[in-house]
């Protein structure tokens, strides 16, 4: 017998009457067997923010699906692990191969989103892989870690485990280049990163495609994000009358690179990926030297999408923040994963980390960005790339991501 | 930007960096000096000053760079931040030394030093868990005003923190080299036991090392915040351990060599940026500080260390 799939409009319809009657669906079978969800995100440090709106993200999934006890005879129960460590200060890819080897070392762990950074990606990925636990990251985008020629490396056990609901840096690096030479004709580029496996794989795709679109790469350095003092590289970028700046990297030196740019190049074209669309752009940058960044996401904007209001004001009534984009992308991964058991149940087979596997593998889920489902090695078949630039909104709070980051469009395919 | 203008820049940005490594650079100097201590918890209460600075200025009701002062407000207000974050860490620096070094003092080997990386530590966490690991916008009440020299720019705020960090440090060496209390440290660094038999209190000498050392350390802080409008809880670690590598190459022990030690690491580190590349900074200055170890273990400036051993 086959169920019909939950549509995205059904979503849309629970989430708006759970809001405005109260209403609860009483869950089939509560007091059921239990599935743990692994969810690893860097909670502490310079991403905290970032990373709790993906959390809640994911939360909100697996809270729902718990309300309408979508998966008949099991509770979902969410495992949070920290992927930040003090001494690092952001993401610690140690810490992740250790919440990585917690996860698969409890039997109750089923499934996993997470987690939010490329450099935790690659920590996690062999040892989830010998595990055989699928994990479903809703913003980690470095191309390496789905890449079949480093299969030996990232899923040592063979099938693919590193599913994504984003795209990766193999077309968000390209594609924001693509922005760069057709939208704002840029003659020539300096580009930095932040030594990080995202940042550098970012910069690396992103000068690939600069070179073929005829932007001349005036050099390419690498900023240490403990450090303090930028303003030696961006003395150096000044005396080359670039024209433009490509960031790859994370906020922890993207909010002293912005703040620093600011009083030596003011002028010039300043952008980077998804690691500086973040909330520290507004906090920590603050108004003017955030004026005018570009940032890019690896995912389509449905923020701002009319069908998805309901479960915007939902979110924000549930945890007192605004959703962004990747809040979205790690609430899609938790529908994928929640369609994957509802199958498994709905065929009588025994929850098994396998059969996870194998039916995320095989998802065709709406969800609000639309109908996911994955290629061979584990990318999202979708390959949207969205950009949006930082303009100062005074009608709204001055650290509201939603209004301060304004949508431009998607980016140039090649 | 023709070759020398951009030389120049890197100059002014260079002696930027080499004032606040100096100041910080100073702590470590004054304490090796008298207690032959490497003091961890230095780090971190260069730190804890930019925090300070930062509340204090808050408390006059600035925020991020949106207030703008001149004339007798800017230096009324800029002034009061510095005497309070001086003052606060200066006391912070004697309480460390009071409740969990002094009681060491005479438990041979690295005890005390260890002790003073905990201490780091708490200082460290006590900042992550009470204010957040997201970068603070830093209020900053300078006006952006600009002087071109020789195709280079120099900003107000460069100026005075050159000039401020120029007149603490000439105010420290002065102190160190005529009043009474700085003639007890100068015994005291000589010889401590010769120095308590002629009846210089060493636990004042002691004390007032580490008051200035912090206090020190606290206007390095707030000129941190000054410069780069954004201070962290993780912005002790790099500066600190670069201004120590600084005190080393001065001459760890020697007041004038920290001075200049802080200066010259302020220079690499943008020359260095400018002619090879960012990322070999780091791997240029430690190495430095490998190589004064092993060649010249006494610094530029030689000594002040004490003979006793």
């Amino acid at each position: 017998m086959r169920i019909s799939r939950r549509s995205a409009n059904q979503i849309i319809l629970a989430s708006a009457a759970a809001m405005a009657g109260g209403l609860r669906i009483e869950a089939a079978a509560a007091a059921g067997k239990v599935i743990e969800i692994g969810i690893a995100l860097p909670l502490t440090g310079a991403d905290a923010d970032s990373a709790h709106r993906i959390l809640n993200g994911a939360l909100l999934a697996i809270k729902q699906a718990n309300d309408s006890g979508e998966v008949k005879g099991y509770t979902l129960k969410p495992l949070i692990l920290d992927n930040a460590t003090p001494t690092a200060g952001q993401y610690d890819p140690a810490q992740a191969a250790t919440n990585a080897r917690k996860m698969v070392s409890n039997p109750a762990v089923m499934a996993a989103v997470g987690p939010e950074m490329s450099g935790s990606g690659k920590a996690m990925a062999p040892i989830l892989s010998e595990g055989d636990l699928a994990t479903i990251t809703p913003s980690s985008t470095s191309p390496d870690l789905t890449n079949p020629q480093f299969a030996a490396q990232f899923r040592p056990a063979g099938k693919a485990i590193y599913f994504r609901t984003v795209t990766t840096d193999a077309f968000q690096g390209p594609n924001m280049a693509n922005f760069y030479a057709e939208t704002l004709k840029a003659k020539s580029v300096y580009v930095l990163d932040d030594s990080g496996a995202y940042g550098v794989g970012l910069a690396n795709a992103f000068i690939g495609q600069a070179k073929k679109k005829g932007i001349h790469v005036l050099g390419h350095d690498r900023l240490d994000p403990k450090a303090a003092d930028y303003t030696t590289a961006l003395t150096k970028i000044k005396a080359l009358n670039a024209d433009s700046i490509y960031y790859g990297g994370v906020m922890q030196a993207g909010a002293k690179l912005a703040k620093q740019a600011y009083d030596i190049v003011p002028k010039m074209i300043k952008g980077g990926g998804d690691g500086i669309y973040a909330p520290e752009m507004l906090t920590a940058v603050g108004f003017p030297a955030a004026e005018g960044w570009y940032a890019t996401i690896a995912s389509p904007h449905v923020t701002d999408n009319p069908k998805v209001q309901a479960w915007v004001k939902l979110y924000a009534a549930t945890y007192h923040t605004q959703p962004d984009d990747y809040a979205i992308t790690a609430y899609d991964a938790g529908l994928v994963i929640v369609d994957a058991l509802r199958r498994i149940v709905a065929a009588g087979k025994p929850i098994t980390r396998a059969l996870v596997r194998d039916y995320i593998q095989s998802s065709k889920t709406p969800t609000l960005q639309g109908v996911v489902s994955f290629d061979a090695n584990g990318d999202i078949t979708n390959r949207v790339v969205s950009v949006f630039q930082v303009v100062k909104n005074p009608k709204y709070p001055l650290n509201d991501m939603l209004k301060q980051f304004k949508y431009v469009g998607v980016a140039p395919q090649t | 930007m023709t070759p020398s203008a951009l030389f120049l820049q890197q100059v002014i940005n260079g002696l930027s960096l080499g004032a606040m490594y100096s100041l910080l650079a100073l702590g470590f100097t004054l304490v090796y000096g008298i207690l032959e201590l490497i003091n961890f918890s230095h780090f971190n209460v260069f730190m804890v000053g930019s925090f300070i600075a930062m509340w204090v200025l808050q408390f006059f009701g600035l925020s991020g760079q949106q207030v703008i002062l001149t004339g007798w407000p800017l230096l009324g207000v800029l002034g009061a931040a510095l005497l309070i974050t001086m003052l606060a860490t200066g006391l912070l620096g004697v309480g460390i030394e009071r409740f969990s070094l002094r009681p060491l003092r005479n438990v041979p080997g690295p005890v005390a030093m260890i002790t003073t990386i905990g201490i780091s530590y708490i200082l460290f966490n006590v900042i992550l868990l009470t204010v957040g690991a997201e970068t603070k916008n830093f209020p900053n009440p300078l006006p952006m005003v600009k002087w071109h020299v020789g195709g280079a720019v120099v900003e107000l705020r460069e100026v005075l923190i050159w000039a401020i960090s120029l007149v603490l440090m000439l105010l420290l060496q002065f102190f160190v080299q005529r009043s009474r209390l700085g003639k007890a440290m100068r015994a005291t660094a000589q010889d401590p036991e010769a120095a308590r038999m002629m009846g210089v209190e060493v636990d004042r000498v002691v004390i007032t090392a580490f008051f200035l050392g912090s206090a020190l350390a606290g206007a390095g802080g707030m000129f941190f915040g000054l410069y780069y409008n954004f201070t962290s809880f993780l912005i002790g670690y790099t500066a600190g351990l670069r201004a120590f590598t600084a005190a080393v190459l001065g001459g760890i022990g020697s007041v004038p060599g920290a001075m200049v030690g802080g200066v010259m690491i302020g220079l690499i580190e943008s020359l260095s940026g400018q002619y090879i590349a960012v990322r070999w900074s780091d791997v240029i200055i430690f190495s430095i500080l490998v190589l004064i170890l092993v060649f010249r273990p006494a610094g530029l400036f030689g000594r002040l260390a004490p003979t006793k051993s």
